[in-house]
């Protein structure tokens, strides 16, 4: 149902990297506002995962303002349009962040980091 | 979580002069999905039998509140005698009139297109699986008890019976109990983590804080001794260490490279430094 896999061996707990994947869905236009998010039991079945795990994802997912839930049709994607621009930000930052963390392990001076950004965005 | 529904206490079973369980308090609640964990011989299966009831205790006892009787646990092994010499129909009715079932499902086993008048001994190892579960679930379980069967059955027959699995644990808010020795298809499902050794549990904890709080380093040095070593293997000049309770201090005064580790790592820790403290002995 959706595009990655979920690893134990993360240090993000499932949940969390299921509510990971809700929003790149949905950032990503795969799921759009007013869409039907799969039925807990489905999912749980299709990623192999606790049933609990899904629905605590979801009710987080709706406590941030991105699901709602209906009492006895599933869960709904819904969220204000400034939350988007919001998420799209901080997972940006999150995806730097790691890319940084990645290239300074590998030895990358600032400079190297530096150059690489500016080639690549000025050939864009 | 609500109150649980499982209550064992004081648990004990001898065979022989040996002691098998030896004095467990446990409780567990409804809709819990169960790991059980451990070397050959801790005990695992002689407690899943003491749930079940097929195994009496010496001393203590295991009790269900709620109304849970014998109809609604399921049992699930391969040392189980499924009535071997009946057919597969024969084998359903009997079952459906012992749990006054009245609608048998046979969704589970409708792609397998059994033959009703095939003996149940001349099943194979999955086709008996699956057939043991699509038994049990008709009983709508409110307790389920799998005992090492996952890796017998091939991959597209486990997929189905996980998926029956987290279909129960889900409609009929089920309590999931897994003995297992393998785990990377299963790893994602279970909520809580028991590891027995020698008739007792040394670990009962929950999987995202193991996840959170056993980490792998590796070192060609010794590591210091106020790191909690559970257990190490050596690979040519270097060491992996599992260390275990890992926390933000520890890492802060032993700056290593904490490597995450999977489920099975988890449990061969706990198993390995019970073999290792055994070598000490």
């Amino acid at each position: 149902m959706f595009r990655s896999s979920i690893d134990f061996g993360s240090p993000l707990p499932i949940y969390r990297q299921l509510i990971h994947l809700v929003k790149l869905e949905i950032l990503s236009g795969r799921l759009e506002q007013g869409d039907q998010l799969p039925p807990i039991r489905e999912l749980a079945k299709s990623l192999k995962l606790n049933p609990n795990t899904v629905a605590k994802a979801y009710y987080t997912l709706e406590a941030e303002g991105f699901v709602e839930s209906r009492r006895g049709s599933g869960n709904w994607v819904n969220y204000k349009p400034g939350n988007l621009d919001e998420l799209r930000k901080g997972m940006v930052e999150d995806e730097w962040k790691g890319f940084l963390e990645r290239a300074v392990s590998l030895g990358a001076s600032s400079k190297h980091i530096l150059d690489i950004v500016n080639r690549d965005l000025n050939n864009e | 979580m609500s109150e649980d529904i499982i209550n064992v206490s004081g648990l004990e079973v001898k065979i022989g002069k040996k002691t098998i369980l030896d004095g467990i308090e446990v409780g567990f609640s409804s809709g819990e999905c169960v790991l059980i964990a451990g070397a050959n011989g801790a005990g695992k299966s002689t407690f899943l039998k003491c749930l079940t009831g097929v195994v009496l205790p010496d001393k203590g006892d295991v009790r269900y509140t709620g109304g849970i009787g014998p109809e609604k646990i399921g049992f699930i092994s391969d040392q189980l005698s499924l009535f071997e010499n009946f057919t597969v129909m024969q084998g359903i009715d009997f079952h459906t009139r012992v749990f006054g079932i009245e609608n048998f499902d046979t969704s589970l086993i409708d792609d397998l297109r059994f033959d009703p008048a095939q003996k149940i001994k001349h099943l194979s190892a999955g086709e008996r699986t699956l057939f043991n579960l699509s038994l049990v679930w008709s009983q709508q379980p409110q307790v389920l008890l799998i005992d090492e069967i996952i890796h017998v059955i091939d991959p597209f027959l486990r997929d189905k019976f996980l998926e029956a699995v987290i279909d129960l644990m889900d409609r009929c808010n089920t309590t999931v109990f897994m003995v297992n020795h393998t785990f990377s298809e299963i790893e994602k499902i279970p909520e809580r983590v028991l590891v027995m050794a020698d008739g007792r549990f040394i670990v009962d904890e929950n999987t995202d804080v193991l996840a959170r709080s056993l980490k792998k380093v590796i070192s060609r040095a010794e590591l210091p001794s106020d790191c909690p070593v559970i257990f190490y293997q050596q690979y040519a000049a270097e060491r992996e260490y599992f260390i275990y309770p890992c926390n933000p201090e520890l890492v802060e005064r032993h700056p290593y490279e904490y490597l995450p580790v999977d489920l099975t790592e988890i449990v061969k820790t706990f198993i390995g430094g019970q073999y290792a403290k055994k070598r000490m002995e």
